[in-house]
């Protein structure tokens, strides 16, 4: 847990607390969100029962641009991109296809990409934006969040803005309070709303 | 003579001479794995014999371990088959208890999850009933074991192992009336067992199934089983040519007090109850041949001596 700045489990049962801790922990590592998340406190009380995470993230850095993973090279009527990084190989091709058509792009194998014919300039290629992976961070967030609180909590209430997030989740209804509860987990955490 | 289970591991050459040994000291094979070069098997052995299979395998490279799991049939139930639960824990402690010679199924219930909705359903019920042992692979908290360990347990007959995360001590003290096995520290946990602490984890339940298993088998003793499991597997794959047909990995697979059968009930129950063991007596009149709640499997439940008389 090097990256994140504070991380507590609140639970009533100590031994559960710390199982909850690891969960956490197995859980957010694997999804590679630890990167992403500043602050995290969960609280859990199973006579309720009720699950709350609440936490902050870190601003998350830049957008992916196809200088990120692929060099450029500028030829004589056409540019041949090398890719370093086939993650986000199939969001350019399909913005390239828009950008320019199907029949200026072309695919010679995994790590090539060459246009033909294109009047932009190599630097203006290296500056198109291909993905925002703050888009699916909530997802990602919520997703992890199902994992790691207990199963058969199905009445969830998710919050995400401003660079916060909450995630509550009961087998009962919850609590008409609710907000108050998550509002004290965020001071403890030094966080005012 | 009593059998003993253990297994026998070795070269794939020449090991059809320790199976002909072990079937010549009236011993069974319960289970051949061949795996590249090597051979595993699973079997039940006189007890004072083993020293002769040792003798006899040593040029072979061969060697027999204890392994009381074999011939025992487990349930491992978790409260759902979702993220949660598997593969860690649910299938570590199935693939162990696997290793150890036992064949285990995993059972995930359909409404096992959470505390005031946790329930078990009547077919989750009775595929549990059909093992030798079922093992529950519980949550974290103390709270939640204690309020829906009562709906989960209602109408499982078979010996109970609970494997939850609150300590030993703590899972005593909350079930009531007591089940015959409990392992702590194990709950729900999202990660490969693979540190040594966690092996030993593992390791205790095994500690745990077996020291149940051993308290079973000695209340048989009391009352022994009119025929060896074992030997109804043999002769069914004598008998009813069809078993070579299914592809499951173990089409007969032997518990304690039976057998399942992998055929179907409807058109393979009648065969079976007719195949002869000895001196006329049948399959029939020692067993009871009923339908199984898995798939339409057969369960051949051997009788005890009190109640046919025969011992064969």
């Amino acid at each position: 847990m090097l990256a994140v700045e504070y991380f507590e489990v609140e639970c009533g049962e100590k031994t559960g607390a710390e199982f909850y801790k690891q969960i956490a922990n197995d859980v957010l590592l694997d999804h590679n969100l630890l990167k992403v998340i500043n602050k995290l406190h969960i609280f859990i009380d199973p006579k309720v029962p009720l699950f709350i995470a609440t936490g902050t993230l870190k601003k998350i850095t830049s957008l992916i641009r196809v200088r990120d993973f692929a060099n450029v090279n500028p030829q004589e009527g056409k540019m041949t991109l090398v890719i370093s990084e086939e993650t986000y190989l199939a969001p350019m091709l399909k913005i390239f296809w828009q950008r320019f058509g199907k029949e200026h792009v072309e695919q010679p194998d995994r790590f090539t990409v060459i246009l033909y014919d294109v009047k932009d300039t190599p630097e203006e290629i290296e500056e198109i934006v291909v993905a925002d992976p703050s888009e699916s961070l909530f997802k990602d967030l919520i997703y992890a969040f199902k994992c790691i609180a207990p199963e058969g909590f199905r009445l969830r209430k998710e919050t995400f803005g401003n660079n916060r997030f909450v995630f509550v989740a009961s087998e009962n209804t919850l609590a008409e309070d609710i907000d108050t509860l998550v509002a004290a987990k965020f001071a403890l955490m030094g966080e005012t709303p | 003579m009593t059998l003993v289970p253990v297994t026998y591991r070795g070269g794939i050459y020449q090991h059809d001479i320790v199976m002909d040994l072990i079937e010549d000291l009236g011993g069974y094979v319960v289970q051949k794995h061949v795996l590249a070069q090597e051979v595993v098997l699973q079997c039940f052995v006189p007890r004072d014999d083993i020293e002769l299979i040792r003798e006899i395998s040593r040029p072979l490279f061969g060697e027999v371990i204890d392994s009381p799991l074999v011939g025992t049939e487990i349930a491992i139930v978790s409260p759902s088959l979702e993220i949660h639960h598997l593969p860690h824990p649910s299938c570590d402690i199935a693939e162990y208890t696997r290793r150890l010679g036992a064949k285990s199924n995993m059972v995930g219930m359909a409404r096992g999850v959470g505390k005031r909705i946790a329930a078990i359903n009547d077919e989750e019920r009775d595929v549990i009933n059909e093992h030798d042992i079922a093992v529950l692979a519980l949550g974290n908290f103390e709270h939640c074991i204690e309020y829906k360990m009562p709906n989960l347990r209602r109408g499982i007959e078979v010996p109970i192992v609970l494997c939850g995360g609150p300590d030993k001590e703590a899972l005593q003290k909350i079930v009531d009336p007591p089940v015959e096995g409990y392992v702590g520290n194990v709950g729900r946990f999202m990660h490969r067992t693979k540190e040594s602490e966690e092996i030993g984890k593992l390791d205790e339940i095994i500690a745990e199934i077996t020291r149940v298993l051993g308290k079973k088998r000695d209340e048989i003793a009391k009352d022994p089983l009119s025929v060896a499991p074992a030997r109804l597997m043999n002769l069914i794959r004598e008998k009813v040519p069809a078993i070579h047909e299914v592809t499951s990995p173990t089409p007969l697979t032997v518990q304690m007090t039976g057998l399942r059968v992998k055929l179907p009930y409807d058109s393979f129950a009648a065969a079976i109850r007719q195949v002869e063991i000895e001196d006329g007596i049948t399959i029939g009149d020692v067993a009871d041949v009923v339908p199984s709640r898995m798939r339409d499997y057969i369960i051949v439940r051997v009788r005890p001596f009190s109640d046919t008389n025969v011992v064969i």
